[in-house]
């Protein structure tokens, strides 16, 4: 090829490729959907992307991206679009009071958020709240069944949790103000995944945070302490994404993303983490297999 | 970044900062044991082995080579694939696939150091000390393994400082240590205990650096010192 036409040709093919990233980013922006460092929340996230991408949108995925400070940051500056949310939580994590009030709590969520850019879709029965646990063992050695009755242990007791639990109202704070609990050491482990659960096996810890929707605590015969003094707030789970998405696509996000709220119950959700968790399974088969079976997708 | 810098210097004078299962004394000390104990255990597999198949010239690039492929196995990666292992051998988490990591990490510099310093000691001088008499363990621990010394010992300091600053992965999967810092400040977006967190692993680096020269001095016969009094030439 002579010289002279090498130059034109390359201009050409930049300029094609710069349209090309024009066109997508401005009237179909693609959608980033991102998770919490948690499996649930992976998964979740997981049904949210296939969801859209069945409807032909362009999707992309980010997930465990970290504790809420990283995650609820990134969707705030759009570098994420879309995240599962559980309405208790974020809402105190806002600055907002959250109450078992599940219509309440979300309804004041969507007020918190929506300065920021961020609407919060239809909330689904689904709720999945921080859960004190303890082995089997340890609950009928200390004759408990409540979460009040561990301050009777107060200053004889280890606790283990997310890194962040220090500094959740719905974790140790609460657990210190609301229960008065005082544990003798808190060890930071992971977020209700496999260090905490063999933590709690092998006696490292007494009392541990896992998640009330985790398929674990049944299939090793821990004891979830009832939360008597009503410290969980409504944590039901629900889709954050930027309102800017919903300005771009309008019904075919809200409708497909709505549909799976619908469908999601408590029960749905143990079972879904129970397939991913304990039986291994990959999070993406049990995505696909609960939409096709709840006929979301085709 | 003033202003940074004076939240860090709160950090460091806060007193909550200084007690209890996750102050500063308590995490330097766990820090301390383990980066103590997997270079030790890791000198102890990896020298005396390395020194004899020197000595004998034996195998050495194929032994090496696969040594060396230990170093290209992140240690990130070691320690959360570790993870399962130990804790289905009862082992649990934390200290253990954090140590196992460790010793990947320090053994390959300290073998390929001691077989290639003891390897390539002088034909010359070897054939002197056989000369005079002295048998072949005489020899290797009389001659070879002192004119080695330096780039063995060259070996041990840059594994030990690389080990105090790895052991802050150990955080990752529930372990202790200064690495706690980062990780913890990590999880809640606090900068300033990931920076205090920093600087202490630093320090504690810069400090194992200071004190393995030290030992050096000390370590190695005189005669090898070059003119500055500083040991180089690391195969590492």
């Amino acid at each position: 090829m002579p010289r002279r036409k090498r130059p034109a040709i390359l201009l050409l093919v930049v300029a094609i490729a710069l349209i090309a990233a024009a066109c997508s980013s401005s009237d179909e922006p693609t959608i980033t959907v991102g998770s919490a460092n948690f499996s649930e929340s992976a998964l979740v996230a997981e049904i949210y992307a296939q969801a859209l991408e069945a409807e032909g949108l362009p999707v992309k995925r980010t997930l465990n991206v970290g504790s809420r400070e990283i995650y609820a940051t990134a969707l705030e500056s759009g570098e994420l679009d879309l995240v599962p949310e559980y309405i208790g939580t974020m809402l105190t994590f806002l600055g907002g009071e959250a109450t078992s009030d599940s219509a309440a709590t979300h309804a004041a969520l969507q007020d918190e958020w929506a300065p920021k850019d961020i609407s919060v879709l239809d909330y689904a029965s689904a709720q999945d709240k921080n859960g004190i646990v303890v082995t089997r063992a340890t609950a009928d050695e200390l004759g408990v069944t409540t979460t009040s009755g561990l301050a009777a242990f107060n200053g004889t007791l280890v606790f283990g949790g997310p890194p962040e639990c220090p500094n959740r109202e719905f974790c140790l704070i609460g657990l210190q103000d609301l229960y008065g609990l005082d544990f003798v050491e808190f060890k930071p482990l992971d977020v209700g995944g496999p260090i905490t659960v063999t933590a709690l096996e092998s006696g490292e810890i007494d009392v541990g945070l896992l998640f009330t929707s985790s398929a674990v605590i049944l299939a090793k015969d821990f004891v979830l302490l009832e939360d008597d003094l009503g410290l969980q707030p409504a944590e039901n789970l629900a889709p954050a994404i930027r309102t800017e998405i919903i300005v771009a696509y309008g019904d075919r996000v809200s409708n497909a993303l709505n549909a799976v709220s619908a469908a999601l119950t408590t029960v749905e959700l143990t079972a879904l983490n129970k397939r991913v968790e304990i039986d291994g399974e990959d999070p993406d088969k049990v995505a696909a297999d609960w939409l096709t079976s709840n006929g979301l997708v085709e | 970044m003033i202003e940074f810098l004076g939240e860090v210097v709160a950090w460091f004078s806060d007193p909550a900062h200084w007690t209890g299962v996750n102050g500063i004394p308590n995490r330097t000390w766990e820090h301390i044991q383990i980066a103590v104990t997997a270079t030790s255990l890791a000198a102890l597999i990896a020298i005396p082995t390395a020194v004899v198949l020197g000595h004998r010239k034996q195998g050495g690039t194929i032994v090496v080579g696969i040594v060396n492929l230990f170093r290209a196995v992140p240690s990130f990666g070691i320690v959360v694939l570790a993870l399962p292992i130990t804790i289905s051998l009862g082992l649990g988490f934390g200290f253990w696939p954090t140590f196992l990591a460790l010793l990947f990490l320090a053994i390959p510099p300290m073998f390929a150091n001691s077989y290639t310093g003891v390897a390539e000691v002088d034909a010359d001088i070897v054939e002197a000390a056989r000369g005079v008499g002295m048998t072949d363990a005489q020899c290797l621990i009389g001659v070879e393994l002192p004119t080695a010394s330096p780039i063995i010992i060259a070996a041990v300091r840059v594994a030990a400082v690389q080990v105090v600053a790895t052991a802050t992965l150990g955080a990752v999967v529930a372990w202790g240590g200064l690495g706690r810092y980062i990780i913890d400040g990590f999880a809640t977006q606090d900068s300033v205990t990931v920076f205090a967190g920093a600087l202490l692993v630093g320090s504690l680096a810069l400090a194992t650096e200071a004190v393995m020269a030290a030992i050096e001095r000390v370590l190695v016969p005189r005669g090898l010192k070059t003119a500055g009094n500083e040991v180089t030439g690391i195969a590492v």
